[in-house]
């Protein structure tokens, strides 16, 4: 008990023995890990977008307009029995017809004219989740217009792909700027704790002299590192909810209208757990390093 | 207790020791004298693994010091307790914490610490100043202090480093006191000095180190 007490004692006083470096610390600390949740924002929120839409990924399956009763139903069974297709529902001519004189009355006199109905009939397929990666639709929708009685297949992909690779590059992104970042922090952090251990040198000194284990004496040192990287990330946390509520603000009644901002959330509680963590885990790398690299300039 | 075999330490390859050969027993008080770089201190901070040795074998209560493994040396720095010329005491720490240090790293109680703390200061005669901070008592208290800290934890070896540099002749009697009260009481002793009044004083074995060799000792026959 007692010993602990020392030690978190002691990592505070090394806190207060250098106020400025540890502020730089900190600050930089959270400016990475802001940065970093810049792009974490957008990509949860954005991957959410994108994971609601392919929900709605559904493919259309037009179907020869010769085609028998018995072949339909054949077709329908073996549409059921494909891994794919989660579910399948059948439009039949009338049908479609109907849809579309509901969807365009204006328009439905365009198919006055043609006497016969030029709608075909079609399977309306909604994807197991599993499969809706877009290369997966691909590949599947290619082996589809082979199979006989089938006539085109329709799905809505392009955008939902374009949207998919820019959440992909934003994840990237978000590794890059992370990386680097936390490269800078941590080296931050490490001259911050190098600069107390250069000026508690002789107390490390007595400390060995009395027996204490390089763990003992390295503790006060490592809660230090933790304790900045860990403010550090609340900080960032702060600053990146000071932002986010901004934008949304700034977005005001248009995004409301459009409906942009029920999308819009904040990261969740275990999320901004983790940013903490990682601050505190930035903090307690950079006093490793520093540690190591005093342990062998000082022996 | 403590034995040496052929011991030899180079700095930039000029020899701060060369084949030392030593033995020392069990409650044994021996004196370490010689000029100034003769290679005191050195020998010293061979047997509390504070250097090593690049040539011959260092028994510390039959530990092999010289092949102590870095994570091992804490261990047998708790069987020893060492005084420095400087004193090296923690300024922003009172008497009392000061003292109490090698029991904290070692996770002592509490009311062990308490005990022990107050049974080293009053040995050494400073109990009254337990508050204090170091910077605020005179250079013999400082000292007592630091003689405190090093047998608050009973180490079988006591090691002293000019423990008598910065004090006058009087307070350096009075340490010399300390230290066969200490002795008297069964803890190995080495007090490296060139101080002849501690020799005079103390009147115990005398090795003698010239130049990093070994040039007297009454027991060996030197
Ligand atoms: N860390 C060191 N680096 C280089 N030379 C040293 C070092 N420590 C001691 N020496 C040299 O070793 C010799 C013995 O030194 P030391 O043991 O301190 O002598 P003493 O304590 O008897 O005065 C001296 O010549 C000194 O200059
Ligand atoms: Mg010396």
């Amino acid at each position: 008990m007692r010993r602990l007490a020392y030690l978190v004692k002691e990592a505070m006083t090394n806190i207060r023995l250098n106020r400025t470096t540890t502020l730089v610390a900190v600050a930089s600390t959270a400016f990475t890990l802001a940065c970093f949740g810049v792009f974490l924002l957008l990509y949860l929120n954005l991957r959410g977008v994108v994971s609601s839409l392919q929900d709605d990924i559904k493919v259309v399956v037009y179907l020869h307009d010769g085609l028998s009763a018995q072949g339909l139903s054949d077709l329908q069974q073996r549409l059921r029995s494909e891994r794919e297709v989660a579910a399948l529902s059948y439009v039949s001519k009338e049908q479609a017809l109907a849809d579309f004189r509901e969807q365009f009355p204006s328009e439905s006199h365009l198919l006055q004219g043609l006497g016969e109905n030029p709608l075909p009939a079609s399977f309306v397929v909604t994807l197991s989740p599993r499969f809706r990666s877009s290369e997966a639709v691909k590949q599947w929708v290619k082996r589809l217009t082979t199979v006989p009685g089938v006539g085109q297949v329709q799905y809505s992909r392009d955008w939902i792909e374009n949207l998919a690779t820019l959440v992909g590059f934003i994840e990237l992104g978000a590794i890059a700027v992370g990386g680097i970042l936390s490269a800078a922090s941590v080296t931050i952090i490490a001259s911050t704790i190098r600069l107390t251990l250069y000026a508690r040198q002789n107390e490390i000194e007595i400390l060995r002299m009395v027996g204490a284990t390089g763990a003992f004496i390295k503790v006060p040192f490592l809660l230090e590192g933790a304790v900045l990287g860990a403010v550090g990330g609340l900080l960032s946390l702060a600053i990146l909810r000071g932002g986010f509520d901004l934008f949304k603000l700034q977005l005001g009644p248009t995004g409301r209208f459009l409906g942009i901002e029920s999308w819009l959330n904040f990261f969740p509680g275990h999320v901004s757990l983790w940013i903490i963590m990682a601050g505190l885990a930035l903090g307690f790398t950079g006093s490793l390093v520093s540690l190591i690299q005093f342990g062998r300039a000082s022996s | 207790m403590i034995q040496l075999f052929h011991v030899s330490k180079y700095y930039d390859r000029r020899p701060a020791l060369s084949d030392i050969n030593l033995q020392i027993e069990k409650g044994e008080f021996v004196l370490l004298m010689g000029p100034s770089g003769a290679g005191k201190t050195t020998l010293l901070k061979l047997l509390f693994g504070a250097e090593r040795p690049d040539d011959g074998q260092i028994l510390v209560q039959n530990r092999n010091v010289a092949r102590l493994r870095p994570s091992d040396i804490p261990y047998l720095r708790r069987t020893m307790g060492i005084v420095f010329q400087d004193f090296r005491l923690l300024p922003k720490k009172n008497v009392f914490e000061n003292v109490a240090l090698p029991l904290m790293v070692q996770g002592a109680s509490t009311f062990e610490t308490r005990r022990k703390v107050a049974e080293a200061l009053k040995a050494v005669g400073i109990d009254h100043k337990k508050d204090h901070r170091p910077a605020t008592l005179s250079a013999g208290e400082q000292q007592r202090v630091c003689i405190a800290r090093a047998i608050v934890n009973s180490p079988i070896i006591l090691l002293a480093d000019e423990p008598t540099g910065n004090l006058d002749p009087h307070l350096a009697s009075e340490i010399i006191e300390s230290f066969k009260v200490i002795n008297a009481r069964g803890t190995t002793i080495m007090v490296a000095t060139h101080n002849p009044q501690v020799m005079a004083q103390a009147n115990r074995r005398v090795l003698m180190l010239e130049q990093g060799k070994l040039i007297a000792d009454p027991k060996a026959g030197l």
